[in-house]
């Protein structure tokens, strides 16, 4: 097991695809890892300090890592412990393992993950479980629970798995093709152009004038002959 | 001879010149910016001291080397000569090109990178379009010469004039268009999702999902609204910040784009932003063809990466990740939020504009340059992507956006090796 | 540098008759006789050597491509080349300008033409094929729908045609004639289309047959270098091989010594048999024969099986490929002039009709006489440029075609690919990527390595006959030239881009009485929205003009 902790207060923001592989690397490696910082190449040595504790594949990060983008990118299993708040594009292209975000996480989080588990205690951006602009699909499974707020554009094109929220902004489920997304509170419009999936609210959201309503649930949208499900929880 | 009119995106080519600008082909808007002078950087500056060209220069292409994630912002009012090697130092220094489309049209942008765009040329608007929407824009005032020129009363191929044409204004208030306009509908704020999908669902026979009123428009208004657009012949719905800027933003556009997309299955139709600044389409094309993507481009890795809530002016700004800028022909310290101009303050600021704003304040370089349009010639895309040649009718002791950014680029490539790739 | 030698190469020149071991000389970016003392020396020895590239037809520039890139970022985020020395350059099928042409040097490519130019849009094709480095490029203007044309050809005044015909490419700075669904892009301005070659469009009432013939009767006054280039009514249609049979007929009127009359381009996407999409079938074979039996050239439009975004000035067939894909589209309408439409694809081999274009585009490739065919992909139609050499592994070799037959859906009852032996060699390689190319296009300074020719110049690691099994030997050194000279430059060893430079823009000027056609510019500029003083390029980074 690994623990990592900013050196110093980050000028601009950092990219470091810190997956927990680095936990079965050699010391020297993972000092040696290639990080950016803004457009210096930078050795994950000279941004971070790294502690080596104990066994296990799971990466523990400590201090400030708002600034701090691309952690656990296409990670396929092991765990990340982000003990405060991380920086956009957590989790991306993620395929297997967990990640722990004890604080809040910024936008996109768990761009078109495949697989595995993000759980974050705090609130999310915008564009959490979508698609990369331009891709036709999203999210294709695993799971994302944000226990606080998200902002808007959650889990758009999404073709499998699990999202659940508690209060959302606008477009929740956008041309969403399959699986569930779950918000707790209340959201904007929601599932735009949905093709199949749920969406499940608990509190207000907006319908677009595009489903029709049948036995407590409304179905769509009608406009691309959608099979989708809205429902109250 | 005829010059062309560098203000808003119609960028009309019809404007007599014969020593002197004839005002009577000009807007109001491109009488102010082709006959009156504002005022004038006077000459290049370093933290307040007149210095040489050569020296302003070499201390922008110094801060920008030692930036870690420089920002190259604006490119809307220059030429694309110019852009081009703005894009390409943005590239050689590492940084961030950027332009006033992450602010302006960026939606529609985003909206096209969903959907695509069913467009064409002004003309076709002017030739064959007897139905003509404005939605959420109002060029009467934004772009004065639009209706006589190209949507109104212009006369065309086979649309002669306005009698033969019918105009529909929606907006949230009676505006100058409106006026205009033979039918108004005045929605809601930020009813403009609603009202398109709901138009979308009636016009694919999805009636019973229209609820009763939508965003102010009764169900009858909404179904006589879709007749109407299916009247058309050849039919074009410009649009503007009233959609791009409210509730829904890019969603707006995108239905909107989808909307077109069914009239089409029934009649023709074709869909138009109202760009605003003359070369607002320049900057995005340029971008495109030489980095792969419009604005908000990041080349921190040595090739383009986009991402419009990463790598926009405001979101750097914001997020505070960008330690160096470079404005060219706009004033961000006028138009952005209070907390994105913080963050101006403490960064290298460096500014190439012929005029005096309140960018200039924060500048720690000022390079002044030559007016494009009136001093410096080049290559501008009108709104519909038309190329127009900008003409020079009058000498100027300034430097042309294009020798500035030559220069610079020029220097950074002494800096660093590599071939001449401009 | 300014001479060099490359000695001991295997020369392959068919043009000027020669396969054999020899050195070539090559000074002020020209191919000389001799040279007492090159500056270097190059050894080629067990190496081939051949002339650079030429690319007939590829949609590398303009507001389509540009369009392209604009809707489909998720094409972009694939890093080709990094800013280091050079430019940055990025892209899966579709590519940023830098990327197109570093691309094409890297498989030894040294010219290329953008076929589809809207007279409106000249600036911009322009100012992008000017931010592609190293080959050299042109550019066709669109005529088969632009109202000018109609007028001329409904009142059968040729002369005034060829005058108008003559102004566009002095305006446009354009190479040669280029029509797309002749009156069908008019008709869709209308929502339709047409249908055969005597249906007529709905605003001057003349027939793709009258637009065509008009059409070759000006060029072949004018004696422009390249015949008139035409993308055929009903493209990408099942059973337009028969509009095709046709549209090639229509040249049996015309005679010329020194060329085609006619090139049909990308002549896959118009070989279909069949009634819809379940029952298509090749037609490649009767488009074949045709072609042999008339003064008529093709190029291929070869599909590569995955990513690929069709952008062609034919707007309501474009519009037809929505409504089967329902994904993005776009469309420009350009008044007067023209349209055109982007709709991205994915050819998949799991789909039959995929698998099916790409076994036609390969039928094409062996059964069109070898004199007459040349390799292409319509990029970005049918998939990347960058594939030729596939394309060229797969006509020279059985083997490699019965392997990636493997691999794709069953096409057997439906074209005649599985049961072809015929098998290309590298000279015939040769021929319908170089020699070909130059005599289409009317290019005698290219092609090939005789004196005075450019000197751009390509060394594969390759024997002169190399065994047709060992296709991936094939594949792999067409695919990484051990050195590519543009203009006598190296720009290109062993597969990597070494050098920045930039090649011409060459165009054709011809003599034209602007009085003659005054009256009609002067009528149809009242409708168009720029003035006719603005309209046209007013200069170009390096031009050759053809006079
Ligand atoms: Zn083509």
């Amino acid at each position: 097991m690994l623990i990592l902790r900013p050196k110093l207060s980050f000028e601009v923001h950092v990219e470091a695809e810190i997956t927990p592989d680095l936990a079965e690397m050699d010391l020297k490696d993972v000092l040696n890892f290639e990080v950016y910082y803004g457009k210096l190449v930078k050795r994950l040595g000279d941004l971070f300090d790294v502690e080596t504790v104990g066994e296990g594949k799971r990466v523990i990060l400590e201090g400030d890592f708002s600034r701090v983008k691309w952690i656990g990118k296409g990670m396929k299993d092991g765990e990340i412990v982000v003990r405060g708040d991380v920086g956009q594009h957590c989790g991306a292209y993620m395929e297997g393992g967990k990640i722990i975000v004890e604080g809040n996480a910024d936008d996109w989080l768990g761009t078109e993950m495949r697989g595995g588990e993000i759980v974050v205690k705090g609130n999310a951006g915008n564009r959490i479980g979508c698609n990369f602009w331009g891709e036709m699909e999203g999210v294709k499974g695993g799971k994302i629970i944000v226990e606080g707020d998200v902002g808007s554009y959650v889990g758009e094109k999404m073709v499998d798995g699990y999202i659940e929220v508690g209060n959302a902004g606008d477009f929740v489920g956008t041309e969403m093709k399959g699986g569930v997304i779950v918000v707790r509170g209340n959201c904007g419009y929601v599932g735009w152009d949905m093709k199949g999936g749920e969406i499940r609210v608990g509190g207000r959201f907006d319908l677009p004038p595009s489903f029709v309503e049948e036995n407590g649930v409304w179905r769509g949208d009608v406009n691309v002959g959608g099979k989708g499900v809205i429902r109250k929880l | 001879m005829k010059v062309s009119c560098p203000f808003c995106g119609n960028v009309c080519d019809d404007i007599n010149f014969d020593g002197e600008v004839e005002r009577e082909k000009l807007c109001p808007l491109g009488e102010s910016k082709l006959t009156r002078e504002k005022k004038r950087i006077p000459y290049p500056m370093v933290e307040g001291e007149r210095v040489s060209y050569d020296e302003a220069i070499e201390r922008a292409v110094e801060i920008l080397l030692n930036a870690k994630r420089p920002l190259l912002y604006g490119w809307a009012s220059t030429v694309n000569e110019a852009i081009r090697l703005g894009v390409i130092l943005a590239e050689k220094v590492g940084g961030v090109y950027d332009t006033t489309s992450s602010v302006c049209h960026g939606p529609s942008i985003l909206a096209t990178i969903e959907e695509g765009l069913p467009g064409g040329t002004l003309g076709q608007a002017k030739n064959r379009a007897d139905v003509v929407v404005f939605w959420g824009c109002n060029p009467a005032e934004a772009h004065p010469r639009h209706p006589t020129r190209y949507s109104v009363m212009v006369k065309g191929f086979l649309v002669e004039g306005r009698r033969l044409r019918k105009t529909v204004v929606v907006d949230i208030r009676k505006t100058a268009t409106a006026l205009l306009s033979s039918k108004f509908y005045m929605i809601k704020p930020n009813s403009d999702f609603a009202i398109l999908t709901a138009l979308r669902s009636i016009i694919n026979g999805n009636d019973s999902a229209v609820p009763n009123e939508v965003g102010g428009l009764s169900k009858s208004q909404l179904r006589e609204f879709a007749e109407l657009l299916l009247s058309a012949k050849y039919g074009v719905i410009f649009f503007g910040m009233g959609a791009t800027h409210t509730r829904g933003q890019d969603r707006n556009v995108e239905a909107l784009i989808k909307l077109v997309q069914t009239l089409n299955r029934h009649t023709r139709y074709i869909l138009q932003p109202m760009r605003g600044h003359f070369n607002v389409t320049g900057a995005d094309a340029v971008a495109c063809w030489e980095a792969g993507y419009g604005y908000a481009i990041d080349f921190s890795r040595g090739y383009p990466r986009f991402n419009p809530t990463e790598f926009s002016a405001v979101q750097l700004l914001r997020r505070r990740d960008c330690d160096a800028m470079l404005v060219v022909g706009s004033d961000p310290v006028a138009h952005f939020p209070f907390d994105v101009v913080r963050h101006m303050a403490k960064i290298p600021v460096i500014q190439i504009d012929p005029h005096y704003n309140l960018t200039t304040k924060v500048a720690n370089v000022v390079i002044p340059s030559a007016i494009s349009g009136i001093e410096a010639e080049g290559t501008v895309y009108r709104m519909d992507g038309v190329p127009v040649r900008l003409k020079k009718f009058r000498e100027s002791e300034f430097w042309s956006d294009y020798e500035i950014l030559k220069a610079m680029l020029e220097r950074v490539v002494e800096r660093k090796g590599g071939d001449v790739v401009w | 540098m300014v001479s060099l030698e490359v000695r001991n190469g295997f020369v392959i020149d068919p043009m000027n008759g020669v396969f054999e071991v020899k050195d070539v000389f090559v000074k002020d970016g020209r191919i000389v006789e001799s040279l007492d003392k090159p500056e270097m020396v190059v050894d080629a020895k067990g190496k081939v050597v051949v002339a650079g590239g030429i690319d007939v037809h590829a949609h590398v520039a303009g507001g389509k491509i540009n369009m392209g890139r604009k809707m489909r970022p998720e094409e972009m985020r694939y890093p080709r080349f990094k800013s280091d020395n050079l430019r940055s350059g990025v892209g899966r099928v579709l590519l940023t300008s830098p990327a197109i042409g570093y691309e094409y040097a890297r498989m030894g490519y040294t010219t290329v033409v953008e076929p589809a130019m809207p007279a409106l849009y000249s600036i911009h094709t322009h100012e992008e094929l000017d931010s592609i480095p190293i080959v050299d490029k042109m550019a066709l203007p669109l005529f088969g729908n632009w109202h000018f044309v109609f007028k001329f050809v409904k009142n059968d005044e040729i002369e005034k045609l060829s005058n108008f015909i003559a102004w566009v490419l002095a305006k446009t700075k354009g190479f040669g004639v280029k029509v797309v669904n002749p009156c069908g892009v008019e008709a869709w301005m209308f929502h339709g289309n047409v249908y055969s070659l005597n249906d007529t469009d709905p605003l001057f009432g003349v027939s793709p047959k009258e637009v065509i013939t008009g059409l070759i009767s000006a060029i072949e006054r004018l004696k422009l270098p390249h015949s008139l280039h035409i993308h055929c009514n009903l493209l990408g249609i099942p059973g337009n091989y028969e509009v095709t049979l046709e549209t090639i007929k229509l040249t049996r009127r015309f005679e010329n010594s020194e060329r085609q009359v006619m090139h049909v381009t990308h002549v896959q996407f118009n070989s279909y048999a069949g009634e819809s999409w379940k029952d298509m079938s090749s037609g490649a074979e009767f488009v074949a024969k045709e072609v042999n039996r008339n003064n008529v050239t093709v190029d291929m439009g070869q599909v590569i099986l995955g990513h690929a975004t069709t952008m062609t000035a034919d707007s309501p067939f474009q519009y037809e490929l929505f409504k089967i894909f329902k994904t993005k589209w776009s469309n420009l309408d350009v008044e007067l002039e023209t349209g055109s439409g982007i709709v991205p694809v994915y050819y998949s081999p799991k789909v039959r009709v995929h698998s099916l274009m790409w076994a036609i585009g390969l039928e094409i490739g062996l059964l069109v006489d070898v004199d007459k065919v040349v390799i292409s992909t319509d990029y970005p139609n049918g998939g990347p440029f960058y594939s030729y050499p596939y394309i060229a592994t797969l006509l020279m070799s059985e083997k490699f075609r019965e392997e990636e037959m493997k691999r794709i859906a069953n096409v057997e009852r439906y074209s005649i690919l599985p049961s072809l032996s015929e098998e290309r060699t590298l000279e015939d390689v040769v021929k319908m990527t170089r020699v070909n190319p130059a005599r289409i296009l009317g290019l005698n300074d290219r092609g090939h390595l005789g004196e005075n020719a450019k000197a751009d110049l390509v060394i594969y690691d390759l024997p002169p006959e190399p065994n047709p099994r060992d296709y991936e030997s094939i594949l792999k050194a067409l695919s990484n030239p051990s050195l590519v000279l543009k203009d006598g430059k190296i720009v290109v060893k062993e597969g990597r881009v070494v050098k920045h430079t930039w090649g011409e823009t060459i165009w054709v000027k011809r003599d034209y009485d602007e009085e003659l056609i005054g009256d009609e510019l002067e009528d149809f500029f009242n409708y168009y929205t720029v003035q006719r003083d603005n309209y046209g390029v007013p200069h170009v980074r390096r031009e050759v003009v053809l006079c």
